[in-house]
């Protein structure tokens, strides 16, 4: 039988989102992060780097689902079916992201650098104001949280599924201590408390906004030629806690930098009704999402969501 | 006589959540909020939640103190007993 087609808006079950409690998922061997740091320290990058595609091949192989899910993504965003080579370099920019991650957890320099039009962004993160930072698995997004937060002295609160081997990420947080902290999405607590504590104490909070299996709530957006779901908890959130929604993503940019992308902020007018705000706030997510679009059409291979494309929803949602 | 703190509650969740089919009198005292017949999920209980502690100055601090106090509306009627002064309580 098939499962019911998804609607243009969902809920979650009681209490909890869809994702919540599940095991971690394990994206490598728990030596794995150690062994690409001590060969980043003895190999010269000349040689690193030939290997590391190497190894990248190798395990692009292994990862039957990844790499459907990659040709999948591949197909949609380039419109023709991707070659291998292109698969290839999905999973090696992918990989290369990694790498960055793992040298700025090891204290590489790195700053996260704001892009043009992006002043709503750096008033509120400079600013005493908790908000709601709305990101994507895409390029560099994973260190636009730790970079601000180090950069700005903003403390910032990371929500996060915790995985077999996330060594990565609790390097980037030792180092990086003091002004982020984390809330892990599938730990056993309901993340949404979390998030109240972390605003009540004056944080920020960092969710990603791409990924539906733990979101409470779904809406349909159009993205990549159709109506597909995407998460709708962060403005949610906003209007509960009355915070704005800045929506970001950081792209690479020169040596030893992340560009930061961001939205105007968006916030619940009081003026407004409930359903007049979330209408806007729809708009406000449609009009980065079509951001993001633009960047992926020029640079596909910073889509790091290697699972199954966000769902198709009928066009009329 | 219908309890006042009952009856407060049951208007303020129709209230807080915008519940427009459901009259507050209906609500039946042991039915449970979440996942039952009122249909809330987590979003819903975050914002009753926030509601509750700037209506009756009480925090309720993780999900699973949220869970009990939120079990139906008598438990959460005896948890607001429970954390709140007396003249505070609606009469």
């Amino acid at each position: 039988m098939n499962p019911p087609a998804p609607t243009a808006s969902t809920t979650s079950p009681p209490i909890v989102a869809p994702g919540y409690n599940r095991p971690p998922r394990n994206p490598g061997p728990s030596w794995g992060f150690g062994f690409l740091r001590l060969a980043d320290r003895l190999l010269p990058e000349w040689l690193y780097r030939p290997l590391r595609a190497a190894g990248t091949w190798v395990a692009m192989l292994g990862m039957h689902a990844q790499r459907a899910h990659s040709r999948a993504y591949l197909r949609a965003v380039l419109g023709r079916e991707p070659t291998s080579r292109e698969v290839f370099r999905h999973f090696f920019v992918f990989e290369e992201a990694l790498i960055l991650k793992l040298r700025v957890a090891g204290g590489h320099p790195h700053r996260g650098v704001l892009a043009a039009g992006s002043e709503d962004f750096q008033r509120i993160i400079q600013s005493d104001e908790p908000a709601l930072l709305g990101t994507f698995h895409f390029g560099h997004s994973d260190l636009t949280g730790f970079l601000f937060g180090g950069q700005e002295k903003r403390r910032v609160a990371l929500i996060r599924q915790r995985v077999g081997n996330s060594r990565d990420t609790d390097q980037l947080a030792k180092r990086f201590a003091g002004w982020v902290s984390f809330i892990w999405v599938n730990a056993g607590e309901n993340p949404l408390f979390a998030i109240k504590d972390a605003i009540a104490s004056g944080s920020s909070v960092a969710l990603t906004c791409d990924r539906i299996e733990f979101s409470a709530r779904s809406e349909a957006f159009t993205f990549l030629g159709a109506r597909r779901l995407f998460p709708f908890t962060i403005y949610h959130l906003a209007m509960i806690f009355q915070r704005p929604v800045l929506l970001s993503v950081g792209v690479p940019g020169g040596p030893g930098e992340t560009i930061v992308h961001s939205s105007p902020a968006w916030r619940p007018d009081p003026r407004l009704g409930r359903e007049e705000n979330f209408a806007l706030a729809r708009a406000h997510f449609q009009t980065f999402l079509s951001r993001i679009e633009d960047l992926l059409r020029t640079n596909p291979y910073w889509w790091f969501n290697f699972i199954e494309l966000n769902p198709e929803v009928p066009a009329a949602c | 006589m219908p309890d006042p703190l009952v009856s407060k509650l049951k208007v303020l969740i129709v209230e807080t959540l915008r519940l427009e089919d459901v009259v507050p009198a209906e609500i039946p005292d042991d039915e449970p909020l979440i996942g039952g017949g009122l249909s809330l999920d987590s979003i819903d209980a975050l914002e009753l939640v926030v509601r509750l502690e700037k209506e009756f100055g009480i925090k309720i601090s993780s999900s699973e103190e949220s869970r009990v106090a939120l079990a139906s509306i008598g438990s959460l009627a005896s948890y607001i007993r429970a954390h709140v002064a007396p003249d505070r309580l609606p009469v």
